[in-house]
């Protein structure tokens, strides 16, 4: 069972009540989480889990410490504090320290859904029959994820701020492969509604793709122009809204470093028609009320219209530097200024190029141009004169993500959709378009599968 | 060995309020008692609740495990603490095999009536799953057990006091900070403590206390008038050890080279890119191990079961004996028995002892990584205990024993595998990596590289990647050193499964040679 409001206030208020420190902050969170796995098409593994957590953070003469625990009887909880306050009297002062807020106003989001925290493991059970039954008459073999999670919590602090907040997420991801293990397709998508996941849509592309992706032939690594679909783009993106720190940048560590100690605020790095904005209220991609330290989330712009609109200011980094604190980001959406272009016309549209549908195992490599390696994955087509020829090998890719959405290098900008990091299994969201671009650097040959 | 009334000693100081709860279970029955009655919670009493209601439920199989994981971080930067933590978490779960399919169910609420409404919870899922299971799962067998178990740890890093890990880390960061042009430098230590408990329908009962340290730094040093910044992670990886660990290793200097050599490769030279021969440093090599060694020897990877994630093995089953995975004098051996492994256990998570057994032997393939279903999938007649859980809220699956090199007969030194190299290039620590989904294709970055010229070491180098198909890259092994150059590096957190479970896992190695290697320049790579 979820907490409720009343019982999740009632927790802080204890916690609250026992501390003795100058400043403190606490929370609780409160999960039920359950998942389906199948593989060779049969059923894997398959569990649930209830928990209840709550975390405590004080300061004493802003000396800093935190301690956790799932335990939430009265004994547990004062034991909780009481260790907080130990580790904070012995360690230094916390040079970082601010004040905890004092009463926020905060505008209601919509991301939660009864239905998805309290799925019915016999619908979810059907609803995976019928995803196996459909790759048995594909004659492919299919294996994916099904997860629903529900959390609700509240945080408070010493100084009178509280909020509650509750979230749903499912999710359900499908690989289809053919007996031979020649071909490979995948399908991701995630929602906060279980009504609103499309469970049969995740299923036929994981096929359709498996089985259009037979007999690939080998194409020599270079640098090629790409369509990428938003699964792809979710892959190497969905965090990129969370890397825009002004510390980093302005300690000369990150892609938005100046020479001379400065950072790129205000200059176009990208595209003319990128936009990479956070916004909590977004219908399809509710964010958190509440950004960082408990402010209140707001919608903002990182980059719009192609420059470096904001880098985010911590509550400390911004007090340092005489600048307000950033009230976000809680999401990452990406949108182009101009009418968005279908995959369908993208591909019309290239005269010679790589239709990519999914990346995996992204690494950084070089953070100063913010390289990345990784592979592509579950399908990958050759065009030519608009038209899909032939499926091809996998690649291994070196590509930097500033120089993928550089104003000489984007070329067309799809429909955002909501779609989550295959490598983080759709626990996560963002809304991301397709993307077609004139240069993507493939550095070597992958024969798998 | 702590005797137990030191041990409520100190624990009782050290831990403050924490409760009686945390005694170690290896300890004695009599403290179990004690806990029992301090805190309501008897194991034995609550696995009998389990098992018995899983038996009249109609399951083959069942097994429920309650855990106590504690958590200590503390973290800095330059001369500032930044984060000083302590969590503990308790629960259960239990698991059960109805009608050849899995079901659990687990939660925080450890009392004897949520005992049995959480396992009537495994069964009805298992139940659900069933009507449409295609294959069924079955167990090979494995003998009862009774016992207690504790991994080979020193100095328990939960009674050191915060103030001299704290002391340690600024003294570390002030070693690092010592050369002109280090810019920052973040530090941090870690330690974990599982106290595991585990009951099965076999009639094992199985308690073990487990201690892991993981400590870490990186230096950045900044050009600013170029923009450009380069960093120099810690060499020494975490280790299944106590606080014994940071006590033994010399940190400070190697905080202090680190430094040194985080300003260098400001001013390195850029390595052309091409074929070189590899020498590679065990605090780089684990890595690759682990990657390229570890994973695709999987059981699960090779019969499809990670298909969707993980991702499958370019290993089939039919090549098991056949395929040269390496060159001949390459050993690896599978291992959670070794001293200081991190993946180091008594018993996995379904009751098998942990064992020590070849992967590859003289560079062919022997071996796989087994679970008791899996190893009943594919006809063998005993788990080699790779089945593991990382949290009381997690179904235990197949994840991966310690994986080591086994270094070579004689007493070749690193020096000498450098004089037998004309162009080549010297890795330390590791760095960027990624490899695909079969184990094929991989590209692993470092820490530190060095070129080597006519058999000597030479100037240092940077931007170095090398790429490499996994079996051409093990074959083109050409020289081992020996013992005396043996380390254990490793992970703290491995990624694994679908939901993902985090693992703790060495990799040992001696350094070694490799010839003619892809080396990629990172920096114009895109």
């Amino acid at each position: 069972m979820l907490l409720t409001e009343k019982d999740a206030r009632a927790i802080c208020d204890k916690l609250l009540s026992y501390v003795k420190a100058d400043d403190a902050s606490v929370a609780v969170t409160s999960e039920n989480y359950g998942h389906l796995r199948f593989a060779g098409n049969a059923f894997t593994t398959s569990g649930a889990r209830e928990n209840v957590s709550v975390g405590v953070t004080v300061w004493i003469d802003k000396k800093r410490g935190a301690a956790s625990t799932n335990e939430i009887d009265d004994e547990s909880l004062k034991a909780t504090v009481a260790l907080a306050e130990q580790l904070a009297r012995v360690s230094p002062v916390d040079r970082e320290y601010l004040p905890t807020l004092a009463q926020q106003t905060y505008k209601p989001v919509n991301g939660y859904a009864d239905a998805t925290s309290n799925i019915s493991v016999t619908s979810r059970a059907k609803t995976i029959n019928d995803v196996i039954t459909a790759c048995e008459k594909a004659k492919v073999v299919g294996a994916g994820f099904h997860q629903a999670r529900g959390t609700a919590g509240a945080s408070a602090t010493k100084n009178g701020n509280f909020i509650y907040e509750r979230s749903s997420l499912v999710s359900l991801s499908t690989t289809a492969r053919t007996p031979d293990g020649t071909s490979s397709g995948y399908f991701l998508r995630n929602h906060f509604d279980v009504a609103k996941l499309d469970t049969a849509r995740v299923a036929n592309e994981a096929i359709r793709k498996a089985l259009e992706a037979r007999n690939p032939r080998v194409l020599e690594p270079g640098v090629y122009p790409a369509i990428l679909e938003p699964q792809a783009v979710a892959d190497l993106l969905s965090f990129f809204a969370f890397t825009f720190d002004a510390r980093n940048a302005e300690e000369g560590r990150s892609p938005f470093s100046a020479p001379g100690g400065k950072t790129k605020l205000g200059e176009k790095i990208f595209d003319e028609r990128i936009n990479i904005y956070s916004d909590p209220w977004h219908p399809e991609l509710p964010g958190s009320r509440a950004a960082q330290g408990g402010m209140p989330a707001q919608k903002i712009y990182l980059v719009r219209n192609g420059v470096l609109e904001n880098l985010v200011y911590s509550r400390y980094w911004a007090k340092e530097k005489g600048k307000e604190p950033t009230p976000g980001p809680v999401n990452n959406i990406l949108e182009s200024s101009q009418a968005p272009v279908t995959i369908d016309e993208m591909i019309k549209s290239m005269d010679r190029g790589l239709l990519l549908g999914r990346f995996w195992y992204i690494r950084g490599v070089d953070p100063r141009i913010a390289l990345q390696t990784g592979l592509t994955r579950d399908g990958i087509w050759y065009i030519e004169k608009g038209k899909i020829q032939y499926p091809v090998k996998n690649f291994r890719f070196n590509q930097s993500l500033i120089e993928l959405l550089a104003p000489d290098n984007v070329d067309l900008i799809g429909k955002p959709e909501r779609v989550g990091n295959s490598e983080g299994q759709g626990g996560n969201a963002a809304l991301l378009p397709a993307l077609k671009v004139k240069k993507f650097h493939f550095s070597s040959q992958s024969e798998a599968v | 060995m702590t005797s137990r009334r030191d041990f409520l000693k100190t624990a009782g100081v050290a831990a403050g309020a924490l409760s009686l709860a945390q005694l170690p279970d290896w300890l004695s029955g009599v403290v179990a008692a004690e806990e029992a009655a301090a805190n309501g919670v008897d194991k034995n009493a609550l696995a009998d609740v389990a098992l018995s209601t899983a038996r009249k439920l109609g399951v083959t199989y069942a097994d429920i495990r309650i855990n106590r994981y504690r958590n200590e971080s503390i973290a800095t930067r330059e001369r500032q603490v930044q984060n000083v933590s302590r969590s503990q978490n308790f629960g259960f779960g239990v698991r059960v095999l109805y009608k050849g399919t899995w079901g659990f169910a687990s939660s925080r609420d450890v009392t004897p009536d949520n005992v049995r409404r959480i396992t009537q919870q495994a069964v009805e899922i298992a139940r659900a799953n069933s009507v449409y299971q295609r294959k069924r799962i079955s167990l090979v067998p494995v003998e009862k057990v009774v016992t207690s178990w504790k991994n080979a740890f020193e100095k328990d890093p939960f009674e050191v006091s915060i103030d001299d890990k704290i002391q340690f880390l600024l003294a570390l960061n002030q070693s690092a900070m010592k050369t002109q042009g280090v810019s920052f430098v973040s530090s941090s230590m870690g330690f974990v403590n599982e106290q595991k408990f585990y009951a099965s329908t076999d009639g094992s009962r199985i308690e073990q206390y487990i201690v892991r340290a993981n400590p870490s730094f990186n230096v950045t040093a900044v050009n600013r008038s170029t923009g450009d910044f380069q960093t120099r992670s810690s060499l020494g990886g975490p280790q299944g050890m106590g606080y014994e660990y940071i006590e033994k290793h010399d940190w400070k200097r190697e905080a202090q080279q680190a430094g040194e050599e985080a300003v260098m490769k400001l001013k390195a030279k850029p390595v052309e890119p091409g074929k070189y021969d590899l020498v590679l440093h065990p605090s780089h090599l684990w890595l690759t191990i682990h990657e390229s060694v570890g994973h695709p020897t999987e059981l699960d990877r090779a019969l499809w079961w990670e298909a969707n994630y993980a991702g499958t093995s370019f290993i089939t089953p039919e090549k098991l004996g056949k395929l040269q995975f390496a060159s001949k004098i390459v050993n690896f051996v599978a291992d959670r028995t070794q001293p200081a492994g991190l993946a180091t256990v008594g018993y996995d998570d379904e009751g098998v002892p942990g064992q020590r057994w070849h992967l590859i032997k003289d560079g062919i393939f022997v071996d796989w990584q087994t679970t008791r279903d899996l190893a009943a999938m594919t006809g063998q007649k005993k788990s080699y205990g790779c089945n593991h859980g990382d949290s009381w809220g997690s179904i235990s699956f197949p994840r991966m024993p310690n994986v080591s090199l086994q270094p070579g007969s004689d007493n070749t030194s690193l020096d000498d595998l450098i004089a037998g190299v004309e162009k080549g290039i010297l890795i330390y620590g590791d760095g960027s990596y990624s490899i695909d989904q079969q184990r094929y294709n991989f590209q692993f970055g470092g820490q530190v590289f060095w070129e080597i010229k006519n058999g000597k070491r030479g100037e240092m180098l940077r931007d170095v990647a090398y790429q490499s198909r996994t079996t051409d890259f093990w074959n083109s092994l050409d020289a081992l050193g020996g013992e005396a150059g043996y380390e254990l590096g490793g992970s703290f957190s491995d990624g694994k499964g679908e939901p993902g479970q985090s693992n703790a896992v060495s990799h040992g190695c001696p350094p070694a040679r490799f010839r003619q290697t892809n080396v990629l320049n990172t920096a114009r790579a895109s």
